[in-house]
């Protein structure tokens, strides 16, 4: 940070700039000249939140496609099944045993199976050949969105939430100030999102504590930059793929969960994900955890700030903002260079 | 440059036997085959391989696996429907033909390179990940943008131009129609690919850092391939929006994009061939799926699972597809009848 | 030793440099493979470069064809600041090279890998039309051919060529066009000694207006086709001098021939 601002003092400025305008525009309520401009600031916070809590939810996808891309070199397009299935599976959990909160450690182990499968008896046979492992998980994505939709149909699922966390939530933050009673109005918003979002931040913040203050970090994090020694080195690397690619498949999965909660789940949302991981990596740069929230959270404001401000356009923000991450920076923002 | 073997025999001499009767056959297929044959089956296996062939040019030669090819063909047919006449009156502008092809093409062509131009600036993998993100951005714009696609019911009643007097959507004119754009096409590529362009290319794709040290603008090439695929993928989807009278975002979606990559793979993407006999399996099993699945016990709708497994067969089995599949076979006959005689280069 | 001082006079109009480096370094990560390296060669000088194993050498080529851009310093190519070029425009110029691992088209036969290096650096590189069997590139790929010796393998894919022969292919290809200056790295190594006096009649017969410069680590081929010698030693460096006088140099004798048994 430091040495950034010193060495490109504009930038800096510029930079500071914005976040103090953002942060204005979120903790001001808003005079009535900018609420004329630019519509109420009700509908600004929203989509901000919602941008925010879909961000967290594209990271829970992202994170561990990420990863497994990281580690294993795999770019696994089967990833947004992963997430499809784990949606369903957490769908029948859910009206089983009534219990939501059991249906994450269900879809972890479940989808986190069908991973495990995937890497030992498929993608451990062609180590290296990445096009071809890209292409079988292609051919992978096809069949298994076709036996979803056999065993589910066309129709679309949405799991309940518990009721506790189903109502809404007062937040801090003034939505608008009361002018007769000069009151301040507080937002309120979907107390599950909330919910979901510090679930994210946790298992974000998790991750990278593993990852970084941990011998199993350091190994998986040696392995990433360099793959060869660490397999010189005698540690039983195959295991620490293995466990990668659950852990990564498991993520989606639960990630299912909470999109099936959040949104619904039908035939087509698989290829959603998937895209929305394959964007969330491309701007935050391949392999890195810290790219993929930075990531997550662009794409995640960028459509709900495109869906309220510009319905039509809101696909080209996303577009544009990848374009431009690949044209200035192809590796992302903080992916290594190639 | 081809070594001057065999100097007694013509051209023609060199064709082996099959060839011939391929090509007879794809000749006189409308005096024996019925309309639904040659327009559903043979019109769209055309269609279809006309489009893979673009990417078996990129990827078979170019190494360059790009998932924008339907994305391309789309446009390409999209533009046919909005610059020329449809049932859309409200948008489409209803020029003449020799205005909208053109038109279409280079507009296709001018999106396949930018698109190029962005997806070289990284590789391998990165390719299909870059393309299939820029191709369902391409759908999902297609689907909200009604001022130019007119949204989810896109635009029907696209007919081709009645040239020569002729209603080219007729079975047998059209079956000829995409039976010529194809020939030409495959042989374009297969005519290309040992020209100095289709060479370097091939250059690129082994060995690029020795290219550039050879004087090859590496990069350039990459572009200049995609936006010469562009061409191949325009012919496949104006003739594609002109079979179905019409184009809707569905027709460029992500699964349709596979597709393409599927039909590639399954027929052998290292050989332009590869990319119809790939296609005519897809079309045979897409058609046939009701008949064939029901004796196995399945609903018609398992089509996409026979393909999916089928796919991952060619890719796990024969990474050559189901031509080299066919070489091997041949390879091993010969063998066994002639053990002096190896499997032909 | 005066030999490769510049002139003065000549470097400031137009330099009479063929090549010229100025305090070219190039770091991999930490690792200074070179530091701080400057050498002219005049045009038409063929010198050899020696040093041992990880000294800097083939590092020190890629940096003048662009493979890998240099961390800091200055090139220039026959007077003009190449620096900033990729390698492809420094190729156009007449700079080529061999690698000191062949670097081919496994794929392609011998003669479309030499027809390739010929249209490289000529024009029409993005025709779409096949060359006719006249074409002058054709001819000059099959000239190349013969001069290396593999007329009779002309129409083989290069991947199934024996070692000495995708070596002789390597020089092809530098040979391609009209060269000004040629970069050989190691281009002897491995070969038999039949192999390699035809490369040093290859290297003795080229028109003498093509300087080149050799990495070699056989004395014996080394010496006998350069009139110059640069040592190079942990990235850097440290003598230059004839032919006679490096060979009789005792540092020479200690920190590379000895080093080179070791
Ligand atoms: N791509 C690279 N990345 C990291 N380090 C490199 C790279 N290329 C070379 N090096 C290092 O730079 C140093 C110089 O290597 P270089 O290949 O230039 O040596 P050389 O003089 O050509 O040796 P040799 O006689 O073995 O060919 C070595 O320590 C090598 O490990
Ligand atoms: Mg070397």
């Amino acid at each position: 940070m430091d040495k950034f601002a010193k060495t490109n003092p504009a930038w800096a400025l510029v930079i500071a700039l914005v976040v103090v305008a953002f942060l204005w525009l979120v903790l001001a309520p808003w005079p009535t000249e900018l609420e004329a401009a630019i519509g109420r600031k009700r509908v600004f916070l929203n989509a901000l939140l919602g941008g925010i809590t879909l961000g967290a939810l594209y990271f829970l996808v992202a994170s561990g496609f990420t990863l497994i891309f990281g580690l294993l070199r795999i770019v696994n397009l089967a990833h947004g099944s992963l997430f499809l299935l784990g949606g369903y599976i957490g769908y029948e959990v859910t009206n089983y045993t009534g219990s939501w909160f059991l249906a994450f450690p269900i879809v972890f182990v479940a989808v986190g199976l069908v991973g495990l499968a995937m890497q030992r008896f498929i993608f451990a046979y062609m180590e290296g050949e990445e096009l071809r492992q890209t292409l079988v998980s292609i051919g992978l994505s096809v069949v298994l969105a076709d036996v979803m939709l056999w065993y589910w149909g066309g129709q679309s699922y949405t799991t309940l939430a518990p009721g506790f966390l189903r109502g809404p939530m007062e937040l801090p933050l003034i939505s608008s100030i009361n002018t007769t009673s000069g009151e301040a109005i507080f937002i309120r918003y979907p107390s599950v999102r909330i919910w979901i979002l510090i679930a994210a931040i946790v298992i974000g913040v998790a991750m990278w504590l593993v990852l970084n203050r941990t011998s199993l970090g350091m190994l998986i994090r040696a392995g990433v930059d360099d793959r060869e020694m660490l397999a010189a080195s005698g540690v039983r690397i195959q295991l620490v793929f293995l466990a990668v690619f659950v852990f990564g498949a498991g993520l989606a999965g639960m990630a299912g969960v909470v999109g099936g909660t959040f949104q619904s789940l039908s035939p087509g949302e698989d290829t959603r994900f998937l895209l929305a991981s394959l964007v969330v990596v491309i701007v935050g740069g391949m392999g890195s955890i810290v790219g993929a929230a930075i990531g997550a959270l662009v794409i995640g404001i960028a459509e709900q700030m495109g869906l309220v401000y510009a319905p039509t356009y809101s696909v080209v923000f996303t577009f544009l903002i990848m374009a431009a991450v690949l044209a200035f920076r192809p590796q992302g923002f903080l992916g290594a260079g190639r | 440059m081809a070594p001057a073997r065999a100097p007694d025999r013509l051209w023609f001499e060199r064709i082996p036997m099959a060839w011939w009767i391929v090509v007879a056959v794809l000749l006189t297929m409308p005096l024996f085959a019925n309309n639904f044959w040659l327009f559903q089956v043979m019109g769209w296996s055309f269609i279809l391989g006309t489009i893979a062939v673009s990417l078996t040019f990129l990827a078979g030669y170019g190494g360059m696996v790009s998932l924008l090819q339907m994305s391309i063909a789309g446009l390409a047919g999209y533009m046919v429907a909005i610059l020329g006449p449809s049932g859309t009156t409200s948008i489409s502008l209803g020029l003449a033909w020799w205005i909208v092809l053109p038109a279409a093409f280079l507009i296709a062509a001018v999106f396949a390179t930018l698109c190029g131009a962005l997806a070289v600036r990284t590789e391998g993998i990165y390719t299909i990940m870059i393309t299939l993100a820029i191709a369902a951005a391409f759908f999902y714009f297609t689907r909200q943008n009604y001022t130019i696609f007119n949204g989810y019911s896109g635009f029907n009643l696209v007919l081709p131009p009645q040239l020569f007097g002729v209603n080219w959507r007729d079975p047998a004119p059209f079956y000829y129609l995409c039976l010529g754009c194809a020939a030409l096409c495959y042989g374009a590529v297969v005519y290309i690919t040992r020209s100095p362009f289709g060479l370097a290319l091939q250059g690129v794709r082994d060995n690029p850092r020795r290219m550039a040290a050879l004087g090859f603008n590496v990069t350039a090439h990459r572009v200049a391939a995609h936006a010469l695929a562009s061409v191949f993928a325009s012919v496949g989807g104006i003739l594609l929006v002109w079979q179905n009278a019409q184009i809707a975002p569905g027709t460029i979606g992500i699964p349709a994009a596979i597709d393409i990559l599927v039909v590639a793979v399954i027929g052998g993407i290292r050989r332009p061939l590869g990319a119809f006999v790939g296609a005519f399996i897809y079309v045979i099993l897409q058609v046939f799926s009701p008949d064939i699945l029901g004796t196995f016990g399945f609903s018609a709708e398992r089509f996409k699972l026979i393909i999916g497994l089928g796919f991952l067969a060619v890719v796990l089995f024969s990474p050559d597809g189901v031509l080299g599949l066919w070489d091997r076979w041949r390879a091993r006959r010969a063998r066994r009848v002639d053990p002096l005689t190896g499997a032909p280069r | 030793m005066t030999l490769a001082a510049p002139d003065d006079r000549l470097t400031q109009m137009n330099s009479g440099n063929a090549l010229e480096l100025r305090g070219i370094t190039k770091m991999f990560g930490a690792l200074a493979a070179i530091a701080d390296v400057t050498l002219t060669v005049r045009p038409g000088e063929r010198r050899a470069v020696l040093g041992s194993n990880g000294a800097g050498k083939t590092t020190l080529f890629n940096c003048i064809t662009g493979d890998f851009p240099a961390t800091s310093g200055i090139i220039r190519f026959f007077g003009e600041d190449v620096t900033a070029f990729p390698p492809y425009e420094r190729i156009r110029r007449g700079l080529r090279r061999t690698y000191q691992i062949s670097s081919l088209f496994a794929g392609l036969t011998v003669m479309d890998n030499v027809y390739l290096a010929c249209r490289g650096v000529s024009r029409n590189r993005y025709s779409l039309l096949r060359p006719r069997s006249d074409d002058a590139l054709v001819h000059a790929a099959e000239t190349l051919v013969e001069a290396v010796n593999l007329t009779a393998v002309r129409d083989q894919l290069v991947g199934e060529l024996a070692y000495g022969q995708q070596r002789q292919l390597e020089i092809a290809l530098a040979l391609s066009g009209a060269p000004r200056f040629i970069l050989f790295d190691e281009p002897a190594a491995g070969l038999s000694p039949t192999e390699r006096r035809d490369l040093v009649t290859i290297l003795t017969s080229l028109p003498s207006h093509i300087g080149y410069i050799i990495i070699e680590h056989d004395m014996d081929v080394a010496l006998r086709v350069v009139e110059s010698v640069t040592m190079m030693h942990n990235g850097r460096i440290f003598k230059e001098g004839l032919p006679s006088e490096i060979e009789d140099d005792p540092e020479v004798q200690e920190l590379y021939l000895g080093g080179g048994h070791g």
